[in-house]
């Protein structure tokens, strides 16, 4: 993890460092099996809560993309679990591209793409015109 | 290390006030004989009333050199030097250390105020005594390079006369402390109530009587050898009920 | 890692109240601080924080309510010793003895606390940089507030009290004075209560946060939750906005601008969408909020 989390972002500190997590996986930046640095030195490093840094590797293990051995540390989790992590990573990664390119196609800009996409995520509906839709 | 603490906040104060007393109390026996000398012909003082008749027994007393010592130095010099620092040194404390002063990290150390309180009036105190006792020493010490001597007893006596009585004004500025926020109210109240007891006492003849002054200087003493035990138990009193006030006054008081 | 087995919480307020010669300092505050967090206490100047402090450790005492700080009445001068036994202070002007040098406040400090940390003390006093034998008054800003800090860190103490720890240091001490605070965190099972008005900092390091305005608690809870569940919706409408009294669960504030309804919503978005399209709205937006918005808003909101 070389970078800070923006913690002036809307977006909890925790979900940045799993995003992280899981986009040096699928970079190949952290590979199955390797150990990822402890608790307490990456909030040293990071300067934030440990309580967070605890956190997103407790997720991380829960969606399977990491281990956390006892008394060893936390370890990027064997083929299985890493392997699934960049597949879900390149197929989420095919779907999106798809649909930027048709936003694009019908004259959406990049960053009015942007805001739907975090308009969605961040649990909306649609105007009831174009039939509305469940967050 | 809260001792320490007290005696760096009050260190200046109390050796300039020895310093002083010391000074002053080698100066009132070196000057002696210049003194015995024009007392030779006595002056005709034309002062009218109380002021004068006090004029006139102190130029009496002097005659003889315990007369000199006691009307000059225990009576005079050293009450109101002694006085004055111990309302200096009786001024401070956690009131006046607001923001800034270091009072909130005091009040953050695991310690009652009580004994904080307790720390402060203890090492004042402490200085004190020294303040009454050394510098009558030092009259002792250099009477015999005039060709004089002083008591040793009769030294210790009159300090210890002078202190018991003379906390009084300590406990006040202590108390005024606890009242007042800075440093400056305490001190000069003190020192006013201190100067109008002074000057009552010494114009109207029948306060002198009940006057702490009168315990101070221990006259009942000096004249007759009897120790003024109801002064001195009175003075203790007095000073003990203001302590406690002042404690009082810090438990109760918000930071 | 922080988080201690106790249950119990490391501070806790009812109802609290405090008043300065008449004038109404704290008016009923809640505070819930557990063990084992960052606590960030946000608000504005006279919010009622600084006199929050004051009543936790004893320097003043409450009007009203009741204020425990590991379990023990903050308000009973025999459990307040016991209760600063366990804490470490640093106040808003870093408050310490001008007329001591760095080595005789250390030692002073350590005398009180049987189970001061000799070895963290030498480490600090490199790492801070600080000169054993330079009087107090003669230290700059930052090296008066890093002393401070090293006063309160080394005490062996299961609770930190900050009184805006960070104000008035340049970014680079400000980060020194957080990475200690975080690093001392990780190692050490401790709480940390600090009260801020920089956004910046509690977002970076607290893990729970309490808003304070005009002496009492408006926002409170995890840092993470209140990131999930505060939302902006703008409701976009063909006329004019409708001028009508727009309340959902968890509607914070409204404003109007033309045609546009812009609702901050503390429960999520969905309520407020609905109501929206009840009154016809034509389109919706909806976005994340960051702290400083949740606090300018709420706050705002109680003017």
């Amino acid at each position: 993890m070389l970078f800070r989390p923006n913690s002036s972002s809307g977006v909890p500190i925790y979900l940045q460092l799993m995003e992280q997590v899981k986009h040096g996986i699928e970079t190949g930046a952290l590979r199955p099996g390797e150990q990822l640095p402890g608790i307490r030195p990456l909030a040293e490093e990071l300067v934030i809560n440990p309580n967070t840094v605890a956190k997103a590797y407790r997720e991380l293990e829960h969606e399977g993309v990491i281990e956390l051995r006892h008394g060893a540390g936390a370890f990027v989790a064997g083929n299985a679990g890493a392997k699934k992590v960049s597949e879900k990573f390149r197929a989420g990664q095919a779907i999106v591209a798809a649909a930027v390119e048709r936003l694009r196609a019908r004259g959406v800009t990049d960053e009015e793409i942007r805001r739907l996409f975090e308009a969605e995520l961040a649990g909306l509906a649609r105007a009831p015109k174009s039939g509305g839709h469940s967050a | 290390m809260l001792w320490y603490k007290s005696w760096l906040e009050t260190r200046w104060r109390f050796l300039i006030g020895l310093a002083l007393l010391i000074v002053s109390a080698t100066g009132t026996v070196l000057v002696y004989p210049r003194v015995a000398g024009i007392l030779a012909a006595p002056p005709k003082v034309d002062v009218s009333g109380e002021i004068g008749r006090r004029v006139m027994e102190a130029i009496e007393l002097s005659r003889d050199y315990r007369g000199y010592v006691w009307s000059q130095w225990f009576r005079q010099n050293m009450p109101q030097m002694w006085v004055l620092f111990a309302v200096l040194i009786g001024t401070g404390g956690l009131l006046s250390q607001g923001s800034g002063g270091g009072a909130l990290f005091t009040l953050s150390l695991p310690i009652t105020r009580q004994r904080l309180l307790a720390i402060r009036a203890a090492t004042g105190l402490a200085e004190l005594v020294v303040m009454a006792f050394v510098p009558s020493l030092f009259v002792t010490m250099f009477s015999p390079a005039i060709g004089q001597s002083y008591s040793l007893g009769d030294a210790l006596v009159h300090s210890a006369c002078l202190f018991i009585a003379g906390t009084t004004f300590f406990s006040l500025a202590f108390l005024l402390s606890t009242v007042f926020a800075d440093i400056w109210r305490p001190a000069l109240l003190a020192c006013l109530v201190a100067a109008a007891l002074a000057v009552t006492a010494e114009v109207v003849r029948e306060f002198w009587r009940f006057s702490v002054f009168r315990v101070m200087t221990a006259e009942i003493y000096f004249r007759d050898g009897r120790l003024p035990w109801l002064g001195l138990l009175a003075s203790a009193a007095l000073s003990t009920a203001m302590l406690y006030a002042a404690a009082r006054n810090i438990s109760r008081q918000d930071f | 890692m922080g988080a201690t087995v106790r249950d119990a919480p490391v501070i806790e307020a009812v109802d609290l109240r405090k008043s300065y010669e008449g004038v109404e300092a704290v008016r009923g505050l809640n505070l819930e601080v557990p063990a084992g967090s960052i606590f960030g206490f946000l608000g504005r100047n006279g919010a009622g924080k600084t006199t929050t402090i004051k009543v936790l450790l004893g320097m003043a005492r409450p009007t009203g309510g009741g204020v425990r700080v590991f379990g023990l009445p903050a308000d009973s001068p025999e459990a307040s010793v016991d209760i600063r036994r366990r804490t470490g202070f640093v106040s808003e002007d870093k408050d310490l003895y001008d007329y001591m040098d760095v080595g005789e406040m250390i030692r002073l400090t350590a005398s009180f606390y049987p189970r001061w940390r000799a070895d963290l003390a030498q480490r600090y006093l490199r790492a801070f940089e600080l000169p054993p034998d330079r009087k107090v008054k003669a230290l700059s800003r930052g090296m008066r507030t890093k002393l401070a800090l090293l006063l309160a860190l080394c005490r062996g103490a299961e609770l930190l009290i900050l009184d805006e720890p960070t104000s008035g240091l340049d970014p680079a001490v400000t980060e020194e004075v957080l990475q200690a605070l975080v690093t001392h965190v990780a190692s050490e099972a401790m709480t940390v209560f600090f009260s801020s008005h920089q956004i910046a900092e509690v977002d970076q390091i607290a893990d729970r946060i309490a808003i304070i305005d005009r002496g009492r608690t408006i926002v409170s809870g995890a840092l993470d939750d209140l990131r999930e569940n505060f939302r902006r919706v703008q409701l976009v409408f063909d006329g004019a906005a409708p001028e009508v009294e727009f309340s959902a669960p968890g509607v914070v504030r409204v404003r109007r601008n033309g045609r546009v309804l812009s609702v901050l919503s503390n429960a999520g978005a969905e309520r407020v969408i609905e109501k929206g399209r009840a009154f016809g709205a034509v389109s919706v937006d909806v976005v994340p909020v960051t702290l400083k918005e949740i606090f300018l808003e709420t706050v705002a909101a109680e003017d």
